[in-house]
């Protein structure tokens, strides 16, 4: 669902620390949303498609502040889905000037582990195949590319299925972790700091 | 979003059924309207949130496609306003290089349109086309559109009958428009006429311009040729540019008809209309330059964005006229492509059908595999993919002519070893007769669709193979004191069962490979990719192997006494070339998994990102779905994770992996001597080795303490083994 098109303006220094993230809040919120999506992606929503995620589920949209602006916002949605309960990020934008902060990054962070917790086996999305920025971001997560989907959007680009799998099976993992231990004596097993949302752009 | 109307009267009901009543609402609805604000929604109980979100918003430009975005409120309206004027002008001049322009842009329109966009939106954009009846008094307009609309009738046609545009099914809507109409049967004869005017007007004119006129009216009969315009200058240049367009109209639309024929009887005189399209395309980019030079005003100067040869817009199009028929889809982007693009586009659509034109009809499975997937290769659009597939699957039977009961017989040596009726009894034949024309199909669709495909169809194979064991397995216990080669029935079994696992790889391996080329890898994932591989090929090439041991053994024992039999079986271990050619694809994909093993281990790079989940995950994402059912007991993650865990560039120094491969490859140059196509394969294979073993070398010289290499991977060579490019950073 997801389709960006880049606008040129300068970027704002900011302290990552200044931006607040608040999940969704009521009707205020919404008219914020509209505004950021309607601006930044390539495919077109009706206001009956926002209510259709928020109202829903309000727990898995967020919205990122700097300075009482709306900057960025995520909105998801998860329900039954052929035998497995998914997760799904519908939208995702930040606008250009914030982007390369790691808002996107924490954004699609807090509604994933919502739907984590709430028993999500997974989280799929699709994004444009010429959106580098979003595909690294999701890349980084974890997410992997599932399917190419041929002439997606209405402008005729391709997308990617991405696709996060949740882990669920223990006795594989207490395996697992037998093979690690007996290779640790061969070299230093080294594993990627878990997130690292201070490199992550849109 | 709540009801309204809770304060208004109730109306009145009237009974018509059991359990239903009919209610006049009007007043609810009128209140409603007087209180609705935006973004407010009236709806039932069983009008969901769900489908609110169906819901489109009228006159946003949007989603709106009904929307009236143009000038005119129709095709009429627009006509009056003399928008498509017939003629375009009383000088002729201008209306010979109007006639020009629009002939341009409309192959810049179908191009656009094959690209894979609607038809409404491009060529029928033309008011021209949608009110052919107009041009009548217009020959050369006239018998140019109608043949255009016959040309798009028989593209439509061919497309929806290949049905490899399931993803694609924009491009055969063509509901709302004038597609066929009375005469377009006749529509080559009108074009003829009109050729053979203006080739009439041609010799006149280069007759005048040669001075011999006095002698040349007699014996050309052009004494009382009227010329096509009043420029004589310009006459000769504009007499070739129209010729050469027209021509190409009609060899193309000979070669659309000539590659519908049954059994590929017309496929040799399509080639030759293909060569004459391709010669009147030259000519056509030649007029190019004369046609740039002669403009009448108002030109498209960008070169990247003209849609027509002389740069000058063209009269008599409206896309957004029809606009409305795309409705209730939103309206889609649209950009027509520029003229020079077309023209690139039809060059390249014509070499594929040149291809498809000089497919030999070979009945032998494996060889109409492998000349797909190199077709494939050359990306080939929508078009040259559907003649493809109609050519290869015809009424259920290869090219329309062999059996697939035949081309399995053959591709799994059933003949050799009892008659057809015999092999007719098989219960597995009509299945996987079925199964294989499946597969025909889906490798003609596009790479995206094709791969989901394949997943797909990868189940109903290993199911197949499962069955055809379970059968198998049945009959030898049945039969447990006799040995399977002497029973005919079950000799038949483990034959189909052999050829039905060596299809299942093939297309695992396939559905792997694809995922390179539609870029769904990324490369913290090759590592295991290449290992996926790996596994699979080597499955694929002991499949390929027993089944060339048991036709060979059916053969001999045929004509050999029973005590010989064990001997020659022992002596026929030699591999063949195409079995090695996959030994070549196992020593790279399983270099490949041990370099990147070693990189991960020792280099700490192409490590697996770990957030919310772990390798693990994105092996049995990447796996699971479609390749879980092949028979296979060598692809669990556990395993891939003990095949790599414990290697080190010292160990892989000893044992080089592409060295073998280069090896391999130097054995098979002389069984491929006579196909330039296997020993361009082998020359790929060769360089990618050879680069790999390289750069092998050197990351082991620098040693694992060495963090200033940065190794990184390109596909340069192959879309789908890799390169290791090594720098110092």
């Amino acid at each position: 669902m997801e389709a960006t098109e880049d606008r040129e303006s300068d970027p704002v220094e900011f302290d990552p620390s200044e931006i607040e993230y608040v999940s969704y809040g009521g009707e205020h919120h919404l008219p914020l949303i509209m505004r950021l999506v309607d601006v930044e992606l390539s495919e077109p929503y009706s206001i009956f498609t926002y209510r259709y995620f928020v109202y829903l589920w309000p727990h898995l949209s967020f919205l990122a502040f700097h300075r009482g602006n709306c900057v960025g916002t995520v909105v998801c949605k998860m329900g039954e889905h052929r035998n497995t309960f998914r997760g799904y990020i519908a939208m995702l934008v930040v606008i250009k000037p914030y982007r390369g902060k790691g808002i996107a990054t924490e954004l699609v962070t807090r509604s994933t582990r919502v739907m984590m917790e709430s028993g999500c086996e997974e989280v799929t999305l699709e994004a444009e195949v010429t959106n580098k920025g979003a595909l690294a971001l999701y890349g980084r997560l974890g997410f992997i590319r599932a399917k190419r989907l041929f002439r997606y959007y209405l402008n005729g680009v391709d997308a990617f299925r991405l696709k996060l799998l949740f882990p669920r099976s223990e006795m594989s993992r207490s395996l697992l972790a037998a093979i690690d231990r007996e290779a640790s004596h061969l070299y230093d097993h080294c594993q990627p700091p878990v997130g690292s949302p201070d490199v992550q752009s849109i | 979003m709540a009801d309204r109307g809770r304060d208004v009267e109730v109306p009145s009901t009237i009974a018509s059924g059991e359990q239903t009543v009919w209610v006049d609402v009007s007043s609810l609805l009128r209140a409603a309207c007087d209180d609705l604000q935006d973004g407010e929604l009236v709806h039932g109980e069983n009008f969901s949130l769900f489908a609110s979100m169906s819901a489109l918003e009228i006159m946003d430009p949007k989603m709106d496609s009904g929307i009236e975005n143009c000038a005119y409120h129709s095709v009429e309206e627009a006509i009056e306003n003399g928008v498509a004027p017939v003629p375009f002008s009383f000088d002729r001049t201008v209306d010979v290089q109007c006639t020009i322009d629009v002939m341009d842009h409309l192959l810049a329109c179908e191009a656009t349109w094959h690209k894979g966009n609607s038809l409404a939106q491009t060529v029928f954009s033309c008011i021209y086309l949608l009110r052919l009846e107009r041009t009548s008094s217009h020959a050369l307009l006239n018998s140019y559109c109608r043949i255009i609309r016959a040309t798009c009738s028989a593209v439509i046609s061919i497309v929806s009958d290949a049905r490899t545009h399931e993803e694609e099914d924009i491009f055969t809507m063509a509901y709302g428009l004038p597609l066929k109409g009375e005469g377009d049967e006749k529509c080559l004869s009108m074009l003829n006429a009109v050729e053979e005017t203006i080739s009439r007007q041609l010799r006149a004119c280069k007759a005048q311009s040669s001075k011999k006129r006095v002698s040349e009216e007699i014996t050309c009969g052009t004494a009382d040729t009227e010329p096509l315009q009043t420029n004589p200058n310009l006459e000769e240049g504009y007499c070739k540019a129209l010729l050469s367009r027209i021509r190409f109209r009609k060899h193309f639309y000979h070669v659309l008809m000539c590659m519908r024929k049954p059994h590929g009887r017309g496929l040799e005189l399509a080639r030759k209309h293909i060569a004459s399209c391709q010669s009147e395309l030259a000519c056509i980019l030649k007029s190019s330059e004369f046609l740039a030079s002669n403009v009448r005003g108002g030109s498209q100067n960008d070169i990247e964005e003209k849609t027509t040869a002389s740069g000058c817009r063209p009269i008599g199009f409206d896309a957004s006229l029809n606009s409305k028929l795309s409705a209730p889809t939103p309206p889609r982007a649209i950009k027509i492509v520029s003229w020079n693009k077309a023209i690139e586009y039809f060059e390249k659509l014509l070499n594929d059908l040149d291809i498809i034109c000089s497919f030999s009809m070979d009945p032998l499975l494996e060889n109409i595999l492998r000349s797909v997937v190199q077709f494939q290769k050359r990306k080939p659009d929508l078009v040259a993919r559907a003649h493809l597939q109609v050519l290869l699957v015809q009424d259920g039977k290869l090219y329309g002519r062999d059996l697939i009961f035949d081309v399995i017989c053959k591709a799994a040596a059933l003949h050799e070893i009892t008659k057809n009726h015999e092999t007719q009894k098989n219960e597995f034949l009509l299945p996987l007769g079925q199964l294989l024309i499946n597969l025909f199909k889906v490798l003609c669709t596009n790479l995206a669709w094709q791969r989901r495909k394949l997943g797909k169809i990868l189940q109903d194979w290993a199911i197949t193979s499962v069955q055809l064991t379970i059968a198998l397995n049945r009959e030898l216990e049945e039969n447990s004191n006799v040995y399977v080669d002497e029973n005919v029935c079950m000799k038949l079994s483990k034959h189909l069962l052999i050829w039905a696992e060596e299809q299942t790889y093939w297309i695992a391996y396939r559905f792997l490979t694809l995922g390179f080329d539609l870029e769904l890898y990324s490369p913290s994932e090759y590592c295991m990719v290449y290992w996926f591989i790996y596994c699979i090929l080597v499955k694929l090439s002991e499949k390929a192997q027993l089944k060339m041991v048991a036709s060979t053994d059916a053969v001999k024992r045929k004509g050999k006494k029973k005590k010989d039999i064990s001997k020659d079986v022992l002596n026929d271990q030699k591999l063949s070339p195409a079995v090695l050619l996959l030994q070549c694809y196992i020593c790279l994909s399983e270099g490949l998994t041990m370099m990147l093993a070693a990189l991960r281990n020792e280099h700490n790079a192409f490590q697996t990102p770990i957030a919310f989940n772990t390798e693990e995950e994105v092996h049995t994402q990447k796996f699971r779905a479609h390749l879980a059912h092949i028979p296979n007991d060598h692809v669990s993650y556990l395993l891939y994770k003990q095949s790599t865990v414990h290697v080190r560039f010292s160990t892989l120094v000893k044992y080089n992996y592409f060295r073998d491969a280069q090896r391999i490859v130097k054995e098979l140059r002389s069984s491929f001597s006579s196909d330039p196509d296997r020993l361009d394969e082998l020359r790929q294979i060769e360089q990618i080795a050879e680069h790999n073993r390289v750069a092998l070398n050197v990351i082991c010289q620098a040693g694992a303490s060495d963090t200033s290499l940065k190794v990184s991977f390109e596909f340069t060579q192959s879309p789908c083994f890799a390169i290791a490019v090594v720098k110092r950073s």
